[in-house]
């Protein structure tokens, strides 16, 4: 069988359809297991490609024999690859995670596991096709999916999330449809690569117009500051795996629009700028707000806001040493905030606020989860033996090179302010008071597995990240590579089997 | 390319303009009524005017649908674009899946509170 892009998305939206009447006439738990079997089909998909693109470069595979600047394609480089793989090996094990979630269990899980899986999809769909429209589309349908989980639980304020949520989204929606539209009737096409080629033909101003509808747009998915409304109120009200999901996936979905949007399709001075400053007050604010959080999820939810700022700030700088610290940091963000959420929501089990005295003494009654919480606690933070420290270390020379002080002092103040908070959850977990009114959760098998795999990653990344940075030095070079990704899309005609 | 300067016509004025004003009305009543209801109107009055718009942006004067049928093969350079109608209806799809999404979270909000006013909503920080 020939392995293609295109299955990324076909089958698991094939199964999406599938799955009601698999589970209707043949047996009730397919609608549990299937979408686990699609994403582990998604990782051997991400393996082979990977593979393939070692030796052929990048894969652009044309949809329905219409060639590339009149069909939609999909583009599968080292850099959207690189992204793909990682969301399908996050989408699975947060899969294997929310198998047994008990309280996903009561509500319906049918419905949990194919909006899941259909958010992941989208979020692989942004990140693989090289039509601008598509890019849209698949936005949308990330969206709506992360609507509807927001609002999963019907006992939480999860409705109030999800129609917030929904009010900032179809705005953005309708910024990204004006940009899109402004762009279409000066260029007449929607293909980024010829958009890429032909940007110098668009006039500044209306260049200008265009990118900062773009920015804003994406802007909110990124979770970029003021447009960050959403994220506290969605991440605390969701089920705990789609906090970790939003984290890991939905959210790099966005950055990656943006930082393709800025370094793919218009090459405009002052965009790189506007990415540090953009980052750097994303940065502050919210990792100040989350030193001020009583709330875990929200605290959370607040670090996410301020890892993103970082990660478009190290973006901003634009030096092939920051790409990859760029992307350094996304990879371990999705690791290592997965691996918070999914042991904060074991860990809070049963508290129905959610607050960080509920940890309290937790340490000894659920020593593995803790033991986890910790490991992803001083991950992110930067400490040496673990796989923050590398990306953080990336970054700050890549800021050193450039004489950029202000920036790298901004850095590390911030690092302080979280290891502040992080060492407060952590203190309270191993040094509080013991509380025995709290009746505490043992963690299922499977999601230990899944967390137990997170934490493995972090330490071994953490000790020979050799294993990861040859991938992100070829994800970097794509990124950055514009001439290569316009020729391999647009004289690539034959599609590769 | 079509440039928005040429179409100078009444017609295509109007329609711009009719456009513009669907816009501007539905991010009024998103930004000023306060019933969920009314906000969720307003979404889709916005969607109405962005498709609108893009339908308008396609048009060329005189030109026909771009439907190759029988006595219409010739005719391939004589009609209007496309892409634009291609993408509305797409974005319409888009915008009854939003619409369906937000109106049951409407009818969810207004169970659990028992109002739809947006400002006696307030269990999170607005």
């Amino acid at each position: 069988m020939v392995i293609s892009p295109v299955h990324y998305i076909a089958v698991p939206l094939l199964a999406a359809f599938l799955i009601p009447l698999l589970s209707k006439f043949i047996h009730k738990e397919l609608a549990r297991i299937v979408p686990g079997i699609v994403f582990l089909y998604s990782i051997f998909i991400s393996i082979t490609l990977m593979l393939q693109i070692g030796d052929k470069g990048i894969i652009s595979e044309v949809i329905a024999g219409w060639q590339a600047p009149w069909g939609i394609n999909l583009v599968f480089s080292p850099f959207s690859g690189f992204l793909a793989s990682l969301m399908s090996i996050i989408g699975f094990l947060i899969w294997l995670y929310s198998y047994n979630f008990k309280k996903i269990d009561k509500e319906q899980s049918q419905k949990y596991h194919i909006l899941q899986m259909m958010m992941v999809t989208g979020a692989i769909g942004i990140v693989l096709t090289g039509d601008i429209f598509n890019l849209f589309v698949f936005m949308e349908i990330t969206a709506i999916t992360a609507y509807s989980l927001t609002s999963f639980y019907r006992e939480r304020d999860g409705a109030e999330a999800g129609f917030k949520y929904l009010l900032i989204g179809s705005f953005a929606s309708v910024l990204i449809l004006l940009a899109i539209m402004i762009l279409y009737t000066q260029l007449g096409t929607l293909n980024m690569a010829e958009i890429a080629q032909k940007s110098h033909l668009i006039p500044t101003s209306l260049k200008t117009t265009i990118i900062v509808l773009f920015l804003v747009g994406f802007g909110i998915e990124a979770e970029m500051f003021p447009l960050n409304g959403w994220a506290p109120d969605a991440y605390s009200q969701s089920p705990g795996p789609i906090g970790a999901a939003f984290a890991g996936i939905v959210v790099k979905a966005g950055v990656y629009a943006l930082v393709r949007v800025i370094f793919t399709l218009f090459d405009i001075h002052g965009a790189y700028d506007f990415l540090i400053y953009g980052g750097l007050i994303t940065m502050i604010i919210a990792e100040t707000s989350a030193l001020a959080q009583t709330n875990l999820k929200r605290m959370l939810a607040y670090s996410s806001i301020g890892q993103m700022g970082f990660v478009l700030m190290a973006f901003g700088i634009g030096t092939h040493q920051a790409i990859v610290g760029a992307l350094f940091l996304m990879f371990n963000h999705a690791i290592i905030k997965s691996l918070l959420f999914m042991s904060g929501s074991y860990l809070t089990y049963n508290s129905l606020t959610k607050q960080i005295s509920a940890l309290s003494g937790l340490g000894k009654k659920l020593p593995l989860v803790s033991i986890l919480f910790g490991i992803g606690a001083f991950a992110i933070v930067g400490l040496p033996p673990f796989s923050g420290f590398w990306s953080k270390l990336y970054v700050l020379s890549a800021a050193a090179d450039k004489n950029m002080l202000l920036l790298i002092m901004t850095i590390l103040a911030v690092s302080i302010v979280e290891i502040i908070y992080y060492f407060r959850v952590v203190s309270t977990l191993y040094y509080g008071k013991q509380n025995p009114e709290i009746e505490i959760q043992k963690p299922s098998i499977n999601a230990m597995v899944s967390m137990i795999a997170l934490g493995i990653t972090i330490l071994v990344v953490g000790v020979y990240p050799d294993v990861i940075t040859n991938l992100l030095e070829n994800a970097a070079t794509a990124l950055t590579d514009k001439a290569t990704y316009i020729q391999s899309v647009l004289t690539q005609n034959l599609p590769i089997n | 390319m079509y440039n928005l300067e040429l179409q100078n016509n009444l017609i295509t004025t109007s329609v711009y303009g009719s456009a513009i004003a669907l816009i501007l009305i539905g991010l009024y009543a998103v930004l000023v009524k306060k019933n969920l209801i009314k906000i969720v109107i307003g979404l889709s009055i916005i969607d109405a005017g962005i498709h609108l718009l893009f339908v308008a942006i396609g048009y060329i004067k005189g030109f026909t649908a771009p439907i190759f049928s029988p006595g219409s093969e010739n005719l391939a350079n004589k009609m209007v674009d496309p892409v634009p109608q291609a993408l509305v209806l797409t974005a319409i799809v888009i915008g009854f899946a939003t619409t369906a999404v937000a109106l049951s979270l409407v009818i969810r909000l207004y169970k659990h509170h028992n109002t739809a006013r947006i400002d006696q909503i307030k269990s999170l920080k607005w």
